[in-house]
C-alpha cells in the first residue's frame, strides 16, 4: 500500500489516465523492447537511459498510483508489461493469482549483493521470483519555520492543537496504520476492537487534520502546512532546504515499505526483463538509483558507494532500535472490508 | 437511362417502397458506426457494471459469480450481517454531492447568463475572439489548472496576497480544503459547459420580440420573465445538465481542493475500486448515482418543459 511517489505536479496516476504517463527512451535503432509498469517517480531515469544504451533496448515506463490500481490493470489481462514493482504484500497477492513468473534471479552471481533481510515476501523466501528493489519509511515531513521540532505523532497533533495546519495521507492502510501503531497494535491486525480504537483515535483528531492528501510537498515547502504524513522520499526536498524542512520517523513507530521487481507471467520480453534485473543488481546501478531516489537500497554493495550524507542519514537508514519499531504491511485478505468500513467512518466523520 | 427507370417505377406504384428503402439504407449507414461504437464502448461497460453491482466481491478485486444483494443493501438498508452492514453515510454523501452539483450548476448559470448576453451583442470579430477565450482553458491539462488553484487558494497564496495588498484582510483566509474551495474549483472547470449552450440559445434570440414586449408596455422584469427567459430556456436546460452530471461524479476537485473536509460520491467510488478492492460495491454506488441522475433529469426536463408550455404568452392569452 505505501505509495512511494513524490507526487508533485501532475500526479502520475492522473497523467496516466490522460495517456501522458508513458516515458519512452529509444535509441535510434533499438533491437529489443522492455515495458516497465512502476509507481510514479520511482526510478532514476538515468538508470533507464544507461540500460537502453548498453543493451540497445527501447524502454517504456508507465506509472500507477496504488498497488490496487496496478493489480486491477493486470487482472484485466494482456497489458504488454514485462516488469512491475509491487509492494511486498502485493507480491504475495500477485503470486497467489498466478500473475508473476519465476526468474531464478537468486541464481545470479551478483544476487549476493542483496541483504537477505530484504527477502520479505512470504511466498518467495528465497528470491526465486522477485528482486528486492527499494525500501523506505513513512513518517512526518515538516517545516521548521512553522514548528520547532517534531519527533512523534504526539508532537504532530500538538502542533495542530496550537493552530497549525497538518495533513495525513489519503491512504486507508497508511493512515489507519498510524493510529494502530500509536495504540500499540499491529498494522495488519484483523481484530475488530483494535480497528475500532484506531478509528476512534483518528475521529477524535479529525478536526485537527486539514486534509487527507498526497499532494503536500509544495504546501509544506511554503509553510501552509506545518507538517504532513509523508514518505521518506521527502528527503529529496529536505536536501534542497535543510534549514527549512525536515523528515522524521516518529518515536511511536512507523511503517516500512518495500517494493520488489517482479516479472509478469505473460511478459512479452522476458529476456530483456531478466537482463534488467541483473543490471539493477550491479552496485553502481543500484547506487545511481538510490542517490537520486533518496530511499533505501537493499543492495549492500551499492550502499558502500553512496555518499556519507545518504548512507549515514538516520532518516533513510535508521539505526537498529528504530528499525525494530517499523512494521511492514501484509495482505489483509477478507479483513480489508473491516479496514474499509473503519476508514469510511473516519473520512466521513464531521 | 436511369432516370427513365426511376420514373417508370414511380409510376408503377413500387415507388413508396423504393423511396422508403433508400433513406433507410442511408440511415443505417449513417447511424450504424456510431451505434456500434456506443454499443461496444458505452452500453457494454455499463451492462458489465450493472451485472457486477449484483455479484459478490472477489477477495482480490474482480467478482465471484454469486448473486449478492448486500452491495445495494449497504447503501439502502437491508444489509444487516457480520460482513456487510447498512450505513446511512453513503446516502448522506450522495445528498451532499447532489447539493454541491446543484449549487455548482446554479452558480455557473448566474455567472454565464449575463456574459453570454454581453458576448452575443459584440461585433462578430470580437464575438469570435471571446468564444475562443472561453474555450482557451481546454488547451491546458485540467490537473495543471487545478494545481494553479491550490497555489491561489492556499493561505500564503495569490488570493491572500491580493487581499492583503488591497488592505481588505490582514489575516490570511484559509480557503483551501473547504467546501468553498471545492465550489470555486467546480464552477471554474464547469463554466464553459454552461456558457456554450447558453450562448447558442441567446444568440438565436430574436431582438424584435423583446422590443415588441417593451412596445406593448411590459417592463424590463416582465419582459425578461415572459419573453427572454422562456426563449432561452433550452440553453439553460442544456447547460445545467452538462454541468450537473459531470459535477456529481467529479472526484478530482474534492480530492485536490477539498482535502479531508469535502468527500463526494466520486471519491467513494474511486476508493472502492482503487483501495478497498471492492468492485461490486463501487459498481453499486455508480449505479445508484446513475439512477438518481436519470430520475432527477426526467423530472427536471418535464417540469421545465411544462412551465415553458404554460409560460408562452400566446397560450395564456388564449386561456
Amino acid at each position: 500500500m505505501p505509495c512511494p511517489i513524490l507526487r508533485y505536479l501532475p500526479t502520475p496516476r492522473l497523467l496516466g489516465a490522460l495517456g501522458l504517463g508513458t516515458l519512452t527512451l529509444s535509441p535510434a535503432f533499438a533491437d529489443g523492447q522492455l515495458h516497465l509498469y512502476n509507481w510514479g517517480d520511482y526510478i532514476n531515469p538515468a538508470v533507464l537511459e544507461r540500460f537502453s544504451e548498453e543493451y540497445d533496448v527501447r524502454v517504456t515506463l508507465d506509472t500507477y498510483g496504488s498497488n490496487e490500481e496496478m493489480l486491477a490493470k493486470l487482472q484485466a489481462g494482456a497489458t504488454g508489461y514485462d516488469l512491475v514493482f509491487p509492494s511486498v504484500h502485493m507480491q504475495d497477492i500477485l503470486f497467489q493469482l498466478d500473475l508473476i513468473a519465476p526468474t531464478t534471479i537468486n541464481q545470479s552471481e551478483a544476487f549476493s549483493n542483496i541483504d537477505p533481510d530484504f527477502l520479505r515476501a512470504r511466498t518467495d523466501p528465497e528470491g526465486e521470483y522477485c528482486l528486492p528493489y527499494a525500501w523506505g519509511t513513512v513518517g512526518i515531513f515538516y517545516n521548521r519555520n512553522a514548528v520547532e521540532e517534531i519527533s512523534s505523532w504526539e508532537d504532530f497533533f500538538a502542533a495542530a492543537r496550537d493552530g497549525q495546519r497538518v495533513a495525513m495521507l489519503d491512504d486507508m492502510r497508511e493512515t489507519l496504520g498510524v493510529a494502530l501503531i500509536v495504540n500499540g497494535d499491529s498494522v495488519n491486525t484483523d481484530e475488530a476492537d483494535a480497528l475500532t480504537h484506531a478509528g476512534d483515535y483518528l475521529i477524535e483528531r479529525r478536526p485537527l487534520i486539514s486534509a487527507f492528501t498526497y499532494d503536500v510537498v509544495p504546501m509544506v515547502q511554503s509553510g501552509d502546512l506545518a507538517a504532513a504524513h509523508y514518505f521518506v522520499g521527502a528527503m529529496m526536498y529536505v536536501d534542497e532546504a535543510p534549514e527549512d524542512l525536515a523528515y522524521v520517523i516518529p518515536e511511536e513507530g512507523a511503517t516500512l515499505y518495500q517494493e520488489n521487481l517482479c516479472l509478469l507471467r505473460d511478459a512479452p520480453n522476458r529476456d530483456n526483463a531478466i537482463r534488467f534485473m541483473e543490471f539493477l543488481l550491479r552496485p553502481e546501478i543500484a547506487a545511481l538509483n538510490a542517490r537520486q531516489q533518496k530511499n533505501g537500497t537493499p543492495n549492500r554493495e551499492a550502499l558502500a558507494l553512496l555518499p556519507d550524507e545518504l548512507r549515514n542519514n538516520p532518516a533513510i537508514y535508521p539505526p537498529e532500535e528504530v528499525m525494530a519499531r517499523l512494521q511492514v504491511f501484509e495482505d489483509l485478505g477478507a479483513a480489508v472490508r473491516r479496514y474499509d468500513r473503519t476508514w469510511m467512518r473516519v473520512r466521513t466523520a464531521r | 437511362m436511369s432516370t427513365t427507370q426511376l420514373s417508370s417505377t414511380l409510376e408503377t406504384g413500387a415507388a413508396p417502397k423504393a423511396r422508403s428503402r433508400r433513406p433507410r439504407w442511408s440511415l443505417i449507414a449513417l447511424l450504424g458506426p456510431v451505434t456500434a461504437f456506443l454499443g461496444v464502448f458505452f452500453f457494454m461497460p455499463l451492462a458489465i457494471m450493472a451485472v457486477f453491482s449484483l455479484l459478490e466481491p472477489g477477495l482480490y478485486g474482480g467478482v465471484v459469480w454469486n448473486f449478492y444483494a448486500d452491495n445495494f443493501g449497504r447503501i439502502l438498508g437491508w444489509a444487516n450481517g457480520p460482513i456487510e452492514e447498512f450505513d446511512p453515510v453513503y446516502l448522506s454523501i450522495l445528498m451532499r454531492s447532489l447539493r454541491i452539483a446543484l449549487i455548482t450548476a446554479a452558480l455557473c448559470l448566474l455567472v454565464c447568463y449575463p456574459v453570454a448576453f454581453w458576448v452575443s451583442r459584440l461585433p462578430p470579430r470580437r464575438r469570435n475572439f471571446c468564444l475562443f477565450l472561453i474555450t482557451l482553458p481546454f488547451f491546458a491539462s485540467l490537473i495543471v489548472r487545478l494545481y494553479a488553484w491550490v497555489l491561489i487558494l492556499r493561505p500564503s497564496g495569490a488570493l491572500n496576497g491580493l487581499l492583503a495588498w488591497l488592505g481588505i484582510s490582514d489575516a490570511p483566509v484559509g480557503l483551501i480544503y473547504t467546501e468553498a474551495a471545492v465550489l470555486i474549483g467546480l464552477v471554474y472547470i464547469m463554466a464553459p459547459f454552461m456558457f456554450l449552450p447558453l450562448y447558442a440559445s441567446i444568440e438565436k434570440l430574436d431582438r424584435g420580440l423583446i422590443e415588441a414586449s417593451y412596445d406593448l408596455g411590459a417592463g424590463r422584469i416582465t419582459t425578461f420573465r415572459r419573453v427572454t427567459l422562456p426563449l432561452t430556456l433550452p440553453g439553460i436546460i442544456g447547460g445545467s445538465i452538462l454541468v450537473f452530471i459531470p459535477t456529481l461524479g467529479n472526484f478530482i476537485v474534492p480530492s485536490l481542493l477539498g482535502g479531508a473536509q469535502v468527500l463526494m460520491i466520486g471519491n467513494l467510488i474511486e476508493q472502492q475500486f482503487l483501495q478497498a478492492r471492492n468492485w461490486p460495491f463501487g459498481a453499486a454506488l455508480a449505479m445508484l448515482v446513475m439512477s438518481v441522475v436519470l430520475g432527477l433529469l426526467t423530472l427536471y426536463v418535464r417540469a421545465t418543459l411544462r412551465r415553458q408550455a404554460t409560460d408562452v404568452p400566446g397560450k395564456e392569452a388564449q386561456a
